[in-house]
């Protein structure tokens, strides 16, 4: 499995998106932190963290979809997936290998990337003022737990596109899918002080989850006994 | 020779429409068999059902002597394949795409790339992307691809389509060569039945589905007598002649021409019979038929099996 996921990764040139990856980093953490400073009236670490929680969730899931679309849904649509159905390897786990692939680089984007920008935000904020008060240590151990459990589940959140992508086998509704998810999924309303995501009720993203899990699942199931489409 | 494959009464149904009906096909191991049919005959679907790209509904399909089953594909190693159009991977280039294709297959003699790019014309841009390639050029590199791993088997699906004269010559000089000097087992398919011809060992043709002939080339070149052509003044008394005469065959083209089948005598004595009895010749030409014109009379139903054609 491991030979073919590396396969995989020079196949599709995927150390490039590492540097989409900084780009994609640096453009929200540089968005938030101009937020912060010009309003000035960041109440807190965590406030100042979930407004970069929900745009890094964003970005990663259409980030996420996109590489679903060139490891899955292209190959589907260039019809190479039909020269890999004539190698000597079991379908399944052909596809498994994208799918684990694309969920590891979303789910890791998404553990680095806010881990980044929490470290980053402890040496910047004596200097800064993002938000009031201070930050130390504890406080970002702290929030690791959860960093992590939004991590996996937006990972798989990411591969409910695959659905809508697979039916047209097309990468603009994999993408366009993934966008709408991702705003829904992570979407704030507000109203005057108190906030409401549907992120921060625990079981939504966890059943999303569960949904892209099994979207996942049934993409592959009975590959290897269907006809390839021509 | 071993059968290398066999199907039994291989059926693929789509919906309620049938494309293949009952085919039992014979390749013998190291051979070159040619797939004649129009297009649409679903010459392309057999051969994806020897790949287990798609399933079907009845029959059997025996390779190497493994039954293949829906799941089977460890029997792929041993069969290189062109299925349709040929498709990359565009942004890479030839060298890359055989690289990773080896990698797949699990061969790892990379020395073999370079040599294969040279037999197939690509070595000079091997290095160019294959999204710069003309269609003649990704064929030769789809055929590179196929070879590339030594298979036991070639599936080659229309391998000629958009090479020039001189690429189809070399091709089918590469595929003999595959065959006599690795001892490959070749199945090609094609709608133009000369490039068949001169390689082929068996032939099968295919018509809706239905595998309406599998002969050798020796077999039909036995049954492939030549005909005779005249153009006289009278018609009718010279087919009364010859037919009572010599107990040919024929046939009248036009007002003035004849075709004569079923040919016992010499073409000069039947001419001198006609014109002993004041039938005036303008012409004569004699014809050895071509699998061509075999395949389209096939085809068109002018005959049914070998035996009617030599009668």
């Amino acid at each position: 499995m491991l030979q073919i996921m590396k396969l995989e990764w020079n196949k599709n040139q995927m150390t490039r998106y590492f540097k989409t990856f900084v780009c994609c980093i640096l453009g929200i953490y540089g968005f938030v932190t101009l937020i912060a400073i010009d309003s000035g009236d960041m109440g807190s670490f965590q406030e100042f963290m979930s407004l970069i929680t929900v745009i890094t969730n964003i970005t990663f899931i259409t980030f996420g979809s996109v590489i679903l679309s060139r490891l899955v849904i292209s190959e589907f649509r260039t019809k190479t997936m039909q020269v890999l159905f004539t190698y000597p390897i079991q379908r399944k786990k052909l596809l498994l290998a994208k799918l684990i692939l694309a969920y590891t680089f979303t789910t890791g984007s998404l553990l680095i990337g806010i881990c980044l920008m929490q470290v980053t935000t402890l040496f910047l904020q004596p200097s800064l003022g993002l938000f009031a008060g201070t930050i130390t240590w504890q406080e970002i151990v702290a929030t690791f737990p959860k960093t992590i459990t939004n991590a996996f589940s937006m990972g798989a959140i990411a591969l409910i596109p695959l659905f809508f992508g697979m039916r047209k086998k097309s990468t603009a509704t994999t993408i366009t899918s993934a966008v709408i998810i991702g705003v829904l999924v992570n979407s704030t309303v507000s109203d005057s002080g108190k906030t409401f995501s549907l992120a921060d009720v625990v079981i939504i993203p966890l059943i999303l989850a569960l949904l892209g899990i099994g979207i996942a699942y049934l993409s592959f199931r009975n590959i290897d006994r269907q006809d390839v489409s021509s | 020779m071993t059968n290398i494959i066999q199907t039994h009464q291989l059926t693929k149904r789509f919906t309620l429409e049938s494309v293949i009906t009952s085919v039992n096909m014979n390749i013998k191991e190291g051979e070159i068999y040619g797939f004649l049919g129009p297009n649409g005959a679903g010459k392309t679907t057999i051969m994806k059902m020897i790949l287990n790209l798609v399933k079907p509904t009845s029959g059997e399909i025996i390779i190497q002597n493994e039954h293949i089953t829906k799941d089977s594909y460890h029997y792929l190693k041993d069969i290189g394949s062109l299925i349709e159009y040929p498709v990359f991977y565009d942004d890479l280039t030839a060298y890359q795409n055989l690289q990773l294709h080896c990698a797949y297959i699990g061969y790892k003699d990379h020395n073999h790339i370079v040599k294969v790019l040279e037999i197939v014309g690509l070595r000079e841009i091997e290095k160019k992307k294959v999204k710069e390639f003309s269609l003649g050029m990704r064929q030769r590199l789809a055929i590179a691809r196929a070879i590339v791993t030594k298979p036991k088997i070639l599936i080659l699906d229309e391998p000629v389509n958009g090479l020039d004269p001189i690429g189809i010559k070399e091709m089918r000089e590469l595929f003999i060569k595959l065959k006599k000097q690795y001892g490959m087992t070749l199945i090609i398919s094609s709608h133009i039945v000369s490039e068949i011809e001169s390689i082929a060992d068996t032939i099968g043709i295919l018509h809706h589905g239905k595998l309406i002939e599998e002969i050798t080339m020796t077999e039909l070149r036995k049954l492939q007598q030549p005909t005779v052509e005249i153009v006289v003044s009278d018609t009718d008394k010279a087919k009364r002649l010859l037919e009572d005469g010599f107990g040919a065959k024929v046939q009248i083209l036009s007002q003035n021409s004849l075709q004569i089948t079923k040919i016992n005598e010499k073409a000069t004595s039947m001419t001198k019979h006609l014109i002993l009895h004041g039938v005036d010749i303008e012409k004569v030409e004699i014809r050895q038929q071509t699998l061509e014109e075999y395949f389209v009379r096939r085809i068109n139903g002018g005959i049914t099996n070998a035996a009617d054609y030599e009668a």
